[in-house]
């Protein structure tokens, strides 16, 4: 099945007409998912440098109202339905990682749940990977993404679909007037140039170097901001708080970054993660040992944005390389 | 050796909290307040398991996560020491106010496990709060265990919680022994730390588990003291204590090594806690 | 390799060697040839892995404030804006000149925007220099980015700064590297006094965005690395352009960092002050 790259822009057209329709494009500053007016261009050559998680997970969501007079809290219900057209394999692997949090972990999140079930992914095959690119490493194919509802691929002066889930089918009702039988000439594999070599128990050898000096050379440079939890697909810690208005107020849950002091200190003071040294060795350690303990797959999906905004320059495959031994020192 | 459930049980959206009224303020100390629980229709907001948590708001304020140290048949019970905001605003509040609870979370005691068996309950200021549910509930079935005793110390005479309980109640069903840090007028009970005055009574490990919480440092010099006495990390068991937002192993911070505190925790022995990273 | 690093690497070894320092800050490589890293040497042989080169950017004095009490002076290669931010800092009273082993090294510019607007490419303040100086190319317009946003409308300018900050991710890396973001506790993090409300929205985050211009306000030393550091590319050094500004304009050639000594403009209590706008 293809589309036509002309006709790209009609298809969407006829999507959002019933729902809201999001594209990777670039903004006045920095490129994102942004809502498409039904003109703007997207922007597919590199990935954007915000995810996408926060249609699933906003930066501030509202979660409940309560009213001391009447004695009432009222639950918020997301319920808008959203399709990303465009979004990269990378960034198709991290949804499946929030799913293993909040939909499929112990409790079920009702918030992310609601947005979940009212999303449909249209992947866009990568065939572009920044030098800070490394998804191939970690277990992502650049050019598929099986957890996406639909999958194209550059073809030229067309794309190819490849139909997934029955979102994607209803996608692909929604928009058939502009298909045309074809079937995917061979996609071109497509390879990162920064490979990560890791050993298999990576996650155990990381736990048992809990107390290795390696974690202060790491967090040297490091300068305990939040750019690197904000911009990655995966970390999803928030933090809950309220806006008040005397007895009335709204409960919010927000973003959240374990390199901040206020993160982990409990009232009275204590913080068991007083320096950026403790900081940065759990924000790895989520990634690359607890997360996989726990739910038996790396955190890290190797979209590079990290490495790449970091204002240090401080690099996460640098911590396999340590334990491959092969740390290279420029 | 003591097997303990690491599993969180919460129904509904756990992120959502009940409004319920504060019925019973109890000044325990200077700086301890029980506060009794109820919903505005006169019920039990939940039943805990004993040494589960709850979230408990001022909704205008903030919340945080405290133990649940009783529980009645239309109430439940926490005890909450003032350190911060947050607390300061639960202690400015009269019966009668409202107050956001959500919960239960977290495991709890093994009080399956350890039925038949002594246990050595241990507790030092504010650490007897989330000991109290399982004393409470030893009590309140005393023919299922053996020999119980409490060992509990605090600063001062005026520092200690729970005073109509250590000195009333339960020495008709258990062994009390408490002690103050420093000698005071008015005291004629024993004077000296917990971890010393636990060296002193020389209880034998055999068949016996311990339930140990209190600050950090008197854990770590209890800990060598009933090392000394022969008790193996598998029969002693503790609560632990970290920042949490969520309650359900999602927001992030509570985190040990891979463990969530709200969730497989805060019960844990101490076997259990020599394999994960320390960091708390 | 270029003379320049040859005596980078033989200054760094040499200090390692004696003993004089406890380490020395200056630039590694990374594995991309485009951007380098932050470099702490400890031992001599560290001294091999320091680089210098047009990508030798990131500023690297905010780093004495980890170590406020270090055993041993640190020691620091010192550009010109690296200089202008130790003479703050000390001049803020965080660090102290007898903990500080300067390295002094001209620079020649790199390839950053913000650099061409860089008056001090030599070091201002250092116990050693290791090259000769080089004048400073005459720089481009100082207030590049206020005078556009001065040449907008009053709710232009609304427009303009509600869309930067609507961008706005919070994550803090402009104040984390800004050498006059140097408070030992910022109000951003004491979230319990809700002075900064943790939530996104416009109001929050113009909020932080104000309250950090006004605190840096005078102090700002022009090093560009708020601009830098941020993820969504905002242009975030128009507002203390404006400020640098308009005290240029009102009281005369000012600025900030150039020595550890004189006073600030604003953030002064003076009895005498008119205050004439109350």
């Amino acid at each position: 099945m293809k589309i036509k790259k002309d006709k790209f822009k009609d298809a969407l057209a006829s999507i959002a007409k019933e729902a809201k329709v999001f594209l990777p494009m670039k903004g006045v500053y920095a490129s994102e998912y942004r809502v498409w007016d039904g003109a703007g261009e997207p922007f597919f050559e590199r990935n954007t440098a915000l995810p996408p998680k926060e249609l699933l997970f906003p930066r501030s969501e509202r979660m409940y109202e309560y009213d001391l007079n009447a004695g009432t809290v009222t639950e918020a219900a997301p319920d808008e339905k959203i399709v990303i057209a465009g979004i990269r394999p990378c960034d198709v692997r991290s949804v499946e990682h929030l799913d293993k949090v909040f939909l499929e972990s112990e409790y079920t999140d009702v918030y992310y749940r609601a947005r979940r079930e009212n999303l449909t992914m249209i992947a866009y095959g990568c065939a572009t990977p920044a030098p800070t690119c490394f998804c191939d490493s970690m277990d992502v194919v650049p050019t598929d993404a099986p957890g996406a509802d639909v999958v194209m691929n550059d073809a030229g002066n067309s794309y190819v679909l490849t139909v997934n889930t029955p979102k994607g089918e209803h996608i692909r009702d929604l928009i058939s007037s502009f298909l045309s039988e074809g079937k995917a000439d061979d996609v071109p594999a497509v390879s990162c140039s920064l490979k990560v070599e890791k050993p298999d128990d990576l996650h155990k050898q990381l736990i048992a170097r809990f107390d290795d000096p390696m974690w202060e050379t790491l967090s040297d440079a490091c300068l305990g901001c939040g750019c690197c939890s904000y911009i990655c697909p995966t970390c999803y810690c928030f933090d809950i708080g309220r806006e008040n208005r005397g007895k009335t107020g709204t409960a919010f849950r927000c973003w959240d970054s374990c390199m901040f002091s206020d993160y982990s200190r409990m009232a009275g003071g204590h913080n068991p993660r007083p320096t950026k040294k403790e900081r940065l060795r759990n924000r790895y350690l989520h990634k690359l040992a607890y997360f996989p303990e726990r739910y038996g797959t790396s955190l890290c999906v190797g979209c590079g944005r990290c490495i790449d905004k970091c204002p240090a320059r401080l690099d996460i495959t640098n911590v396999p390389d340590i334990i491959q031994g092969s740390e290279s020192n420029g | 050796m003591v097997e303990i459930d690491h599993g969180c049980k919460c129904p509904g959206n756990p992120l959502l909290p009940q409004i319920c009224k504060v019925i019973k303020i109890t000044e325990e100390t200077p700086d301890v307040k029980t506060f009794r629980i109820q919903t505005l229709d006169g019920k039990k907001p939940f039943t805990p398991l004993p040494g589960q948590l709850a979230m408990i708001s001022v909704l205008n304020v903030g919340e945080a996560m405290f133990s649940l140290t009783a529980q009645g048949d239309d109430w439940i019970e926490s005890s909450i020491k003032r350190v911060g905001f947050l607390t300061e605003a639960l202690h400015n509040l009269f019966e009668g106010d409202l107050v956001g609870v959500r919960g239960p979370y977290g495991n709890h005691f093994p009080t399956e496990e350890l039925k038949g068996r002594d246990i050595l309950f241990v507790g030092g200021g504010i650490g007897l709060a989330p000991v109290r549910s399982f004393i409470r509930h030893a009590i309140a079935h005393r023919k299922d265990y053996g020999e119980l005793d409490v060992l509990y110390g605090s600063r001062s005479y005026g520092d200690l919680v729970f005073k109509e309980d250590i000195f009333d109640h339960w020495p008709k069903a258990c062994n009390t022994h408490i002690t103050i840090d420093i000698e005071e007028d008015g005291w004629d009970g024993h004077v000296g730390f917990v971890p010393s005055y636990l060296e002193e009574k020389a209880f034998s490990p055999e068949g016996k588990a311990v339930v140990l919480c209190g600050p950090p440092i008197m854990i770590t010099f209890c800990l060598i003291s009933l090392a000394k006495m022969g008790f193996s990390k598998e029969n002693v068991i503790t609560t632990l204590e970290m920042r949490m937002k969520c309650g359900v192993g999602k927001c992030g911070r509570c985190n040990i090594g891979s463990k969530y505190v709200c969730l497989d925790g805060p019960v844990f022995t101490m076997a259990e806690l020599e394999d994960l990273p320390d960091e708390q | 390799m270029n003379d320049n690093l040859a005596k980078m690497r033989e200054a760094a070894k040499r200090a390692l060697e004696s003993g004089d320092v406890g380490y020395v800050i200056g630039w590694g490589a990374t594995k991309f040839p485009d951007k380098t890293s932050p470099l702490f040497m400890r031992k001599p042989e560290d001294a091999e892995r320091l680089v210098w080169n047009e990508y030798a950017i990131p500023g690297i004095a905010k780093y004495l404030l980890d170590d406020l009490y270090p055993d041993k002076p640190i020691g620091v290669f010192v550009r010109g804006c690296d200089s202008r931010a130790i003479n703050r800092m000390m001049k803020d009273n965080r660090i102290k000149r007898e903990n500080l082993r300067l390295l002094g090294i001209p620079c020649d510019g790199k390839d950053d925007e913000r650099c061409t607007i860089c008056r001090n490419r030599n070091p201002l303040v250092y116990d050693e220099l290791l090259w000769d100086e080089a004048p400073t190319p005459e720089p481009k317009d100082r207030y590049f980015r206020a005078n556009a946003v001065e040449a907008m409308s009053a709710d232009g300018r609304y427009a303009y700064w509600s869309e930067v900050f609507d961008q706005c991710i919070r994550c803090y890396a402009c104040r984390n590297i800004c050498p006059a973001c140097n408070c030992k506790e910022c109000y951003v993090d004491m979230t319990a006094t809700g002075f900064q409300g943790k939530q996104h929205s416009r109001s929050d985050n113009l909020i932080f965005g104000v309250t950090r211009a006004f605190h840096v306000g005078d102090r700002c030393i022009e090093c560009g690395e708020c601009e830098r550091v941020c993820p969504m590319g905002l242009p975030i050094m128009g507002q203390t352009q404006k400020i640098l500004k308009d005290i240029n304009e009102l009281v005369g050639d000012y600025e900030s960092g150039v020595d550890a000594e004189s006073e600030n403009y604003l953030g002064v209590f003076d009895l005498d002050d008119k205050d004439e706008f109350m």
